[in-house]
């Protein structure tokens, strides 16, 4: 047994691999910013006036604003004032989506939001803390001819976020409030073909419902979903990923267990590391075309909240264990220190995600935001799990510092030792320095393609071609974290190397005490651990002379 | 051929019957009213019926149309539903027009149900660039609006309108951005009857086409130029790793406002050599696709003048504390005013629902007012 590939592997090969993955790296980006379009797509919708003449109210009469079927429809208010119409027997009408349209399966989502045209009238201004109450009912159905199915129904209350920019006098009537848009639905799943929504907006004066909320003049719905053709490339994605990420695992695991040693913390973290990518890789997403899983949302959340909290330990535990320091390291419990504000901080964001998406699940209507405690817990969960990731990088930081004092460290040591030793250091040296550069490198990636997606809406144009930015985001960073998590297995795997009668196990430089038997040069003097091979990077004299 | 209207005026402007004789009189001459310039306005003023009235018979609602040029009529017919929403746009239009105009000398009044404008609109003024301006904006505003409301068919991923960014729509992307689909209508629409002249180059008329052209443009740009972005958050948890944006149309009042900051900085320009508009003053920059553009002065719209068709300013309400345009010193242009008490009627204490249910007090007090001689 040997150290593992990386220490071994010759440079030309290093390069090699280095290149491919490269390679595949820029395919990653070019999948989403040529071939995919954006990742979604919103829908602007004016909600249809319709006129609900019955007495008595009933349940199964759906408004349609549009089509054969369609609604006793109003084009304004002043309309409606003439024609006596009350504020009750107004039906606000949203057919999703647009004509000549259907909606698909492949869309994965949808999520409303609401917005509302005030106008400004002197006598008439919106009171402070106004809140809206909405009665609102979602419908399906899946040809254009068969009835309205119901699916749910709710009475919601959203709290109005209105200002006006002008001075309120009696010029600036008629103007526009500049609203918020308020959350209104989120679906996690689009089943159905056809949607339609029937709002209203019923006044009480006695129990002060829909008082002092302005003049409405309309209601507007942005529909947002992600567009089939992403999905379409998602899924690809996901599903050519797999495979690869799996059988390098297994190879990975294998070689592990090849070995005489049991395997050490560190190669375990790395094939957990291997096993969440692959969980978060697996295309169950291909069900949710079939299947009306609502729940895919939320479990595609927790897969990547899993993956992304194992990659964050991973990062500790590789620092903590090339930490070249006297302390007896090996054991996963030495790190909760570290871990601990993962774990309690992606425990928060998940109890954060079932308050919402979970509660959605039942009721699509439901927001977490639109209470003022709901607001509070929401806004404290994530303010606990900031901290929480501001804590984990504080300790990040302080740990990648250490490694590297260590090393330069030991670095000083180093001319002591014969030159072909010593040029074999260096190059450990250097490639753990490499794979430290990779990992800030791939940090750095994400976080200035998520601002450039974020600053440069839309997309590029690059001679024909339109290039799709926050798709290429999407499918590069994915891709992105797969090949670091495939080179990683890659690279950290023992190697099949075999240099005469003295082995070298564990991996990487480690450990530090070199226990020689042909020069005797001693890098560091930390201790050598009792149970042996792991942490120390024994090497053969044979070696050290190639 | 374009005497239409100065012969009805000559004969009496006003009256209702010789309104609808040569209402009559201009469809049944198409030839006419190709001549006959911006008669789409006209749209605005008569109210268009529904298209559902007119899904089973297609075709009468285009003819019936006052006003259509030749490839307008087309569209028409391509478009049936668009139709009561250019009517909108040119209403919203003209009423913006005469909104930013109420305290001016020209105060955008119509005056017609075919030529709307009248006479003013042959000479190639601010005026005109501001009336074609917001003509155009309005259309884009309406077209837009109908859009989300459902109301058109072809509104969407058309293939008519948006071919060569299909193939990338696949599955929707793209799709449903109604402020661009409202622009792209406009410009088809608005433009065509502009398009379809051919007159020589360099010539005035040919001059007066690209002014048109630049000026719908201009009102165009505006509405796109104004339009908000918004944009949702809706990574997991929330987060900004997924964003999704889109365009929302601003309150058509800023449109105007707009339109008129570029009514007051209008470029005049002449038809070059080489057949294109040019700066007559050298010294300022090149107008871009947002400004104005005008190629003759305006007319004296103090006094009332049958050749220009000016309507003057007699009559008007003007204020005698301003100093400005709306003062009656610079309003009746020297004239003088009559002074009259009448009652003005209020609304007050009201008490209102969201919608339709007002319990209101009527408020009555004196005023004041002045009226140009």
């Amino acid at each position: 047994m040997a150290g593992a590939i990386i220490e071994n592997m010759s440079t030309k090969k290093l390069v090699i691999v280095g290149v491919t993955l490269l390679l595949f790296q820029a395919l990653a980006f070019m999948v989403g910013g040529l071939i995919a379009p954006s990742p979604t797509t919103s829908v602007n919708y004016m909600a249809t006036k319709c006129v609900d003449a019955s007495k008595h109210r009933e349940d199964t009469k759906w408004f349609m604003p549009w089509g054969p079927n369609l609604c006793d429809k109003i084009r304004s208010f002043d309309e409606a004032m003439a024609k006596r119409i009350e504020a009750n027997n107004i039906v606000f009408a949203v057919h999703i989506p647009m004509q000549n349209m259907e909606m698909s399966p492949w869309f994965q989502f949808m999520l409303v939001i609401l917005q509302f045209d005030i106008a400004f009238k002197m006598h008439n201004q919106i009171e402070e803390g106004a809140v809206v109450t909405v009665d609102v009912g979602l419908a399906y159905r899946d040809d254009m001819f068969s009835e309205w199915k119901e699916m749910v129904h709710s009475v919601e209350q959203r709290k109005l976020h209105c200002n006006l920019s002008l001075p309120k006098t009696y010029e600036n009537e008629g103007r526009y409030y500049d609203c918020d848009h308020l959350p209104f639905m989120e679906l996690g799943s689009v089943a159905h073909k056809y949607y339609l929504l029937n709002i209203r907006l019923p006044v009480n004066e006695r129990k002060k419902v829909n008082v002092g909320i302005g003049e409405i003049k309309d209601i507007r719905l942005i529909s947002i979903h992600q567009n089939g053709g992403f999905t379409k490339v998602w899924f690809a994605m996901k599903t050519f990923l797999t495979p690869s990420i799996l059988i390098i695992m297994i190879w990975y695991w294998r070689r592990i267990t090849l070995m005489t040693r049991p395997p050490v913390l560190l190669e375990k973290v790395i094939f957990a590391l291997g096993i969440s990518m692959t969980f978060i890789n697996m295309p169950v997403e291909w069900f949710s075309v079939g299947f009306n899983w609502t729940w895919m949302l939320l479990f595609g959340d927790i897969r990547q909240g899993i993956f992304y909290s194992m990659l964050l330990s991973f990062w500790i535990i590789f620092c903590g264990e090339h930490l070249m320091d006297q302390t007896e390291r090996n054991r996963f419990s030495v790190y909760w220190k570290q871990v601990g504000p993962i774990v309690f901080g992606s425990f928060c964001l998940f109890i954060f995600d079932m308050c919402e998406r979970g509660v959605q699940l039942t009721n699509p209507f439901y927001s977490i935001w639109a209470s003022d405690v709901g607001t509070e817990l929401a806004m404290s969960f994530i303010i606990v799990a900031g901290i929480c990731a501001c804590l984990y990088f504080l300790f990040l930081c302080f740990m990648v510092f250490q490694v590297f004092r260590n090393i330069s460290g030991k670095r000083t040591s180093l001319p002591a030792m014969s030159k072909a030793r010593r040029l074999h250091y260096e190059g450990l040296i250097f490639r753990f320095k490499f794979l430290m550069l990779v990992t800030l490198l791939c940090a750095a990636m994400t976080v200035i393609f998520f601002i450039i997606s974020q600053v440069n809406e839309g997309h590029w144009h690059w001679g024909d071609h339109t290039v799709q930015v926050s798709s290429a985001f999407f499918t590069g960073i994915y891709g992105m974290w797969n090949l670091y998590v495939f080179a990683i297995m890659f690279l950290y795997a023992p190697s099949h190397k075999r240099y005469g009668d003295e082995q070298s196990s564990g991996q990487c430089i480690t450990g530090d005490a070199g226990a020689n038997s042909g020069e005797d040069i001693q890098l560091t003097t930390t201790i050598t651990h009792v149970d042996g091979p792991t942490e120390i990077y024994k090497m053969s004299g044979k070696e050290a002379q190639e | 051929m374009d005497n239409g209207p100065v012969l009805r005026r000559r004969t009496g402007a006003g009256t209702v019957r010789h309104v609808l004789l040569a209402a009559v009189f201009f469809v049944c001459s198409s030839q006419l009213l190709a001549v006959e310039a911006n008669s789409w306005w006209s749209l605005g003023l008569t109210p268009i019926q529904r298209p559902e009235m007119y899904i089973i018979g297609a075709q009468p609602l285009c003819s019936q149309l006052p006003g259509l040029s030749q490839s307008q009529r087309k569209l028409c017919q391509l478009y049936q539903d668009h139709m009561t929403y250019i009517g909108d746009g040119a209403k919203t239009g003209i009423k913006e027009c005469q909104y930013q105009f109420r305290q001016r000398r020209w105060n955008c009044s119509t005056v017609d149900n075919t030529s709307v404008f009248g006479r003013v609109m042959h000479i190639g003024s601010r005026e005109a660039a501001f009336t074609y301006a917001i003509s155009a904006a309005g259309v884009v505003n309406a077209i837009s609006r109908a859009c989300r409301e459902g109301e058109l068919s072809t509104c969407g991923c058309s293939r008519a309108v948006r071919p060569r960014e299909l193939p990338r729509d696949w599955l929707w992307g793209g799709c449903g951005d109604n402020v661009h689909y409202g622009y792209r209508f406009a410009r088809e629409f608005v433009d065509a009857r502009e398009r379809e002249k051919n007159y020589p180059r360099g010539s005035r008329e040919h001059a007066r086409t690209l002014m048109n052209l630049h000026n719908n443009e201009a009102g165009r740009q505006a509405v796109y130029k104004l339009a908000d972005v918004s944009c949702k958050c809706h990574g997991v948890s929330g987060s900004c790793s997924l964003k999704t944006c889109w365009f929302q149309l601003a309150d058509f009042r800023r449109v105007g406002e707009f339109l008129k900051e570029k009514y007051d900085s209008a470029a005049a320009m002449r038809i070059g050599r080489k057949g294109k508009l040019e700066l007559i003053d050298k010294r300022f920059n090149n107008p871009t696709a947002e400004d104005m553009v005008y190629i003759d002065s305006s007319p004296d719209y103090c006094l009332r003048n049958e050749t220009t068709g000016s309507l003057g300013t007699h009559g008007r309400l003007c204020n005698k504390t301003s100093e400005g345009m709306d003062g009656c010193e610079l309003m009746c242009c020297g004239r003088g005013y009559d002074q009259f008490k009448t009652y003005k009627h209020e609304r007050c204490h009201c008490k209102f629902h969201w919608c339709c249910y007002v319990k209101c007090k009527r408020c009555t007090s004196l005023v004041d007012q002045f009226v140009c001689k």
